[in-house]
């Protein structure tokens, strides 16, 4: 039985709408984050190499730097925007974001470590930030079972905040340590998709996939529990398996979009949060709707990032806290918090 | 009248904080001996130690010493307002407002005095703009302090667009800023913020009275004679005030904010607010973190907000997590 499969017709039909907006709003902010960039080749000339002409430079630029840029920001924001949901549908907590909660800091604190000691391949690479990011997820979790904490939103993400400054402050150290690890980190930990190599791209694509299917095991369960541990347990769930599946899952998502961008803070709180409303309070509808939402998100951000700027290039993790951190203020402002 | 308990408080953190003052003066990377370092204080030293002591190391660690006091006051007064002891500057963002301003006024302007005003006027941004988010309840409950992180995020943001906009030169002046170091404190902004902390100071004793009220209910505060509102806008103003100045001295330490006001309010005598030994704490943990950044790893300076970090996160992450049935925000 496919888990991820809509109930009934009529909830297909409600999603089906802002599932192809969402896929054709995708699908232009691709377009344009082929065509515009920070350098001087003009949208129209990257348009006669969409075309299948144009100069050999404008074809170099577009194949060579912002195809592959393309690329990996879908992937980055998909991975992003699905461990947002999870970790929020999971936690009960709409504020929980793998940036806020120290999960990517607990995965960049990782890999400054593994540039340190003189990690350089790929692989290793993400393979470090994928072990961070469960380090941090683990720490998230011990949080939230301590008593109360689980039902105080604020307490949970303020101490995920502490916990970033003190890896970050942990990661200053170990740059102040060392001048080339430094120099590699810096470039690194401002969060940015340009110049990333495609070989990073492939030694994360397998626990992408891994994750895509845990997803899929998990959706079923995960809506169960949105009813309550009991009720969950009595349509027959396990919801401490299922709880270590989303967590693996989280881990591998974060480490990965890590390991590719940098550490980006807000992008898992504004995907699910724009998904949500769409969507409605159906996790797995909402996770339906994070696949096209999120890659558009951290691609418009990108596009932001190159054009604000021209000719130099903000980074794209200073474009994300800046639409991100309203979106925090107004789900605060909004009063009430969402019930998960 | 300061009663025993907190008489002994506050001349034992005096004591401590003598002795960080004379431990910082006499240990780097030329050692002086304690009995040099007083004799080069009184003026009568050899010129080589004398210009260590005086030249070299006075002027960092009144540097330190002051902004401690400066934010571990502002931290105290913060929370006693918001009646949460998380609710500290650093939390709430005033801190990276008043870093995106002063880094803005280097990157920019460069006049040596625009640091202090341009932090101040950061920090009252980000105060009212987390007020006017906050909504109806003021500065007590929690939105406030989520509000105050998405503003410290926004500001943080807005300070790394900043220095990666302009010269090379330019970002690495701004750049202590950013991670909180004495390194770069200019003459001005240290005179600057003496006197703002000597005038924030006297006004908190005048007004000491009304502030210990402020921790009852609403009701019984007014029924003390306390004029609420005044008294909450005028302590609000002055933690700013605070705030900014010593960030443009220091830039955005944090966690000092948090842990003096902590320790000082273990010490004294409860029901009052402690502001004295908070601030005696604040100056003893920036001397002390200052040599801690200096010494530990010398030649290597390891700035002090760094430090601060360090040590403090594990505390306040502990505060946070512990199960307690006091709410906290």
């Amino acid at each position: 039985m496919n888990a991820l499969s809509p109930t009934s017709a009529v909830a297909s039909r409600a999603l089906s709408l802002p599932l192809i907006a969402a896929g054709l709003l995708l699908f232009l902010i691709i377009i344009a984050s082929l065509l515009y960039g920070a350098g001087p080749i003009s949208a129209s000339e990257a348009f006669m190499v969409l075309a299948g002409s144009g100069s050999e430079e404008a074809r170099f630029v577009v194949s060579e730097l912002r195809l592959p840029r393309t690329i990996i920001g879908l992937v980055t924001g998909l991975a992003l925007g699905l461990a947002g949901a999870l970790l929020q549908s999971m936690t009960r907590n709409p504020l929980a974001e793998p940036g806020l909660l120290g999960v990517s800091a607990g995965s960049g604190f990782a890999v400054a470590l593994a540039i340190l000691f003189g990690a350089s391949t790929a692989t290793l690479t993400s393979f470090v930030a994928q072990l961070g990011a469960l380090a941090g997820c683990a720490l998230v979790i011990a949080a939230t079972r301590v008593q109360g904490l689980g039902n105080d939103p604020v307490r949970l993400i303020l101490a995920g905040a502490t916990l970033t400054g003190l890896l970050l402050a942990l990661t200053s150290m170990l740059m102040l340590m060392d001048q080339r690890a430094a120099d590699e980190i810096r470039f690194w930990i401002t969060g940015s998709i340009a110049g990333k190599p495609l070989s990073m791209l492939q030694a994360t694509l397998p626990s992408i996939l891994a994750a895509l299917i845990l997803i899929v095991i998990v959706a079923r369960p995960l809506a169960a529990m949105a009813l309550g541990e009991k009720a969950a347990v009595g349509l027959g769930h396990h919801p401490g398996r299922i709880r270590f599946l989303i967590v693996l899952t989280v881990a591998l998502l974060v480490g990965s979009a890590t390991a590719l961008a940098g550490p980006l803070i807000f992008v898992g709180l504004v995907v699910p949060f724009i998904a949500r409303a769409f969507a409605g309070p159906d996790i797995r509808k909402t996770l339906w709707l994070c696949v096209p939402v999120g890659p558009a998100v951290v691609l418009a951000a990108d596009v932001v990032s190159r054009l604000i700027a021209a000719p130099a290039e903000l980074p794209l993790g200073v474009v994300t806290a800046l639409i991100g951190a309203p979106v925090l203020l107004a789900i605060v402002r909004a009063g009430r918090m969402p019930s998960l | 009248m300061p009663d025993k308990r907190t008489t002994l408080a506050n001349s034992s953190l005096l004591v401590l904080l003598l002795l960080a003052v004379i431990t910082s003066l006499s240990m780097g990377t030329v050692q002086v001996p304690p009995p040099d370092v007083l004799q080069a204080l009184m003026g009568n030293a050899d010129p080589m130690t004398a210009f260590v002591v005086n030249e070299l190391r006075l002027s960092r660690v009144v540097a330190g010493l002051l902004s401690g006091a400066a934010l571990a006051m502002a931290g105290c007064l913060m929370q006693t307002l918001a009646r949460n002891r998380l609710a500290t500057p650093g939390i709430i963002g005033i801190d990276n407002a008043a870093t995106a301003f002063a880094v803005a006024s280097v990157v920019g302007v460069g006049l040596s005095l625009a640091p202090s005003a341009m932090a101040l006027a950061g920090a009252a941004c980000a105060t009212a703009i987390a007020f006017g988010l906050a909504g109806a309840n003021g500065t007590r409950g929690y939105r406030f302090i989520v509000a105050g992180i998405g503003i410290g995020a926004i500001a943080g943001a807005v300070t790394q667009v900043m220095l990666s906009r302009v010269a090379i030169d330019a970002a690495n002046a701004a750049y202590p800023w950013t991670v909180g170091s004495l390194n770069a404190r200019s003459g001005n902004s240290v005179l600057v913020l003496a006197i703002g902390l000597a005038a924030g100071y006297a006004i908190l004793m005048l007004i000491s009275r009304a502030l210990n009220t402020l921790q009852f209910s609403d009701a019984v505060a007014i029924a003390l004679g306390t004029r609420l509102k005044a008294t909450r806008i005028l302590g609000l103003a002055l933690s700013v005030l605070l705030t900014g100045l010593a960030v443009s001295v220091c830039g955005p330490v944090g966690l000092i904010a948090l842990l003096a006001p902590e320790l000082a309010r273990t010490i004294c005598r409860p029901g009052k607010v402690p502001l004295t030994a908070s601030a005696l704490a604040g100056a003893t943990f920036m001397v002390a973190a200052d040599l801690l950044g200096r010494t530990l790893f010398s030649p290597l300076e390891i700035p002090v907000g760094i430090i601060t970090a360090i040590v403090g996160s594990p505390y306040l992450l502990w505060i946070l997590l512990k199960p307690s049935r006091r709410s906290l925000t």
